[in-house]
């Protein structure tokens, strides 16, 4: 019994290390990320942006915010012990966020009426999706590798870091999109 | 905890993370709209997107958590 509870309370110690680790990665991502947002800006202005299709970055945003509402549930669900409610919320963000780089690298990157070389606006077009493309990739990744693990039933109520580490990457790809939307799709008229 | 006050907790955790995602809905459809209409108006838009990521961060992300201690329940 002591032993459990010296295991449960060296658990939690770890715990605590462990998000500020992943915190301060998620920093230090984010400085990149800020650095393209910024270039964005000062390259472009605010009078134009990439001639891209709105309505495209508008469904693609829509579904990487469900893919994060998804995420939030399976979280919550393995927070409160519902292995069943995890298992289809994780699949579900699995799916979105597959559909998601579908749209962007599958579709967006297609139908563009520009090649990554050439001018300005179109390098950081393929610059700033491409780099949060792989980060979403990445994530794709790891949920399928929590999901995996989670139907092995590796997770409990009391242990899951994993699940807590993927959701909070997850958001935070989630998070330098809400950024990214606005600035390569609505800010400015088209640049012909 | 019992069965029942653990349940109650987990729809009430659901219930955030549904409303939440309303309002980040309600925020997308207006950035889309706005930006539409007036694609030069950058201040509101931005604002709109500092305000997703807040709540993305505060109740998705559970940023508090990291400022709780060793000891302290999860969420």
């Amino acid at each position: 019994m002591t032993t459990h509870v010296t295991t449960i309370a060296d658990y939690r110690r770890k715990l605590s290390i462990n998000r500020l680790g992943l915190w301060l990665f998620i920093l230090s991502d984010a400085f990149v990320f800020g650095g393209l947002f910024v270039s964005r800006f000062y390259l472009l202005g605010t009078g134009v942006r990439p001639e891209v299709n709105q309505f495209l970055g508008f469904a693609v945003t829509a579904v990487l915010l469900t893919s994060s509402f998804f995420m939030n549930r399976a979280e919550t669900a393995m927070v409160h012990g519902d292995r069943k409610l995890f298992l289809n919320s994780t699949l579900m963000t699995f799916l979105l966020g597959t559909l998601f780089l579908v749209g962007v690298v599958g579709l967006e990157w297609q139908i563009a009426p520009f090649g990554p070389g050439d001018d300005v606006v179109a390098s950081l077009f393929y610059t700033m999706t491409g780099f949060h493309a792989f980060h979403v990739l990445t994530g794709v990744i790891f949920l399928a590798i929590v999901y995996r693990n989670g139907r092995k039933g590796l997770y409990t109520a009391e242990r899951h870091w994993a699940v807590e580490a993927c959701a909070v990457y997850w958001h935070f790809v989630d998070v330098v999109w809400i950024f990214f939307y606005p600035a390569l799709y609505l800010i400015g008229k088209p640049l012909l | 905890m019992d069965e029942n006050a653990l349940n109650e907790k987990k729809k009430e955790a659901l219930r955030l993370g549904a409303g939440v995602m309303f309002l980040l809905a309600v925020f997308t459809l207006g950035e889309y709209w706005l930006g539409s209409v007036a694609s030069v108006w950058y201040v509101p838009l931005l604002g709109i997107a500092v305000l997703k990521a807040f709540l993305v961060i505060r109740d998705y992300m559970h940023l508090p958590r990291l400022f709780a201690g060793d000891e302290e329940e999860h969420e």
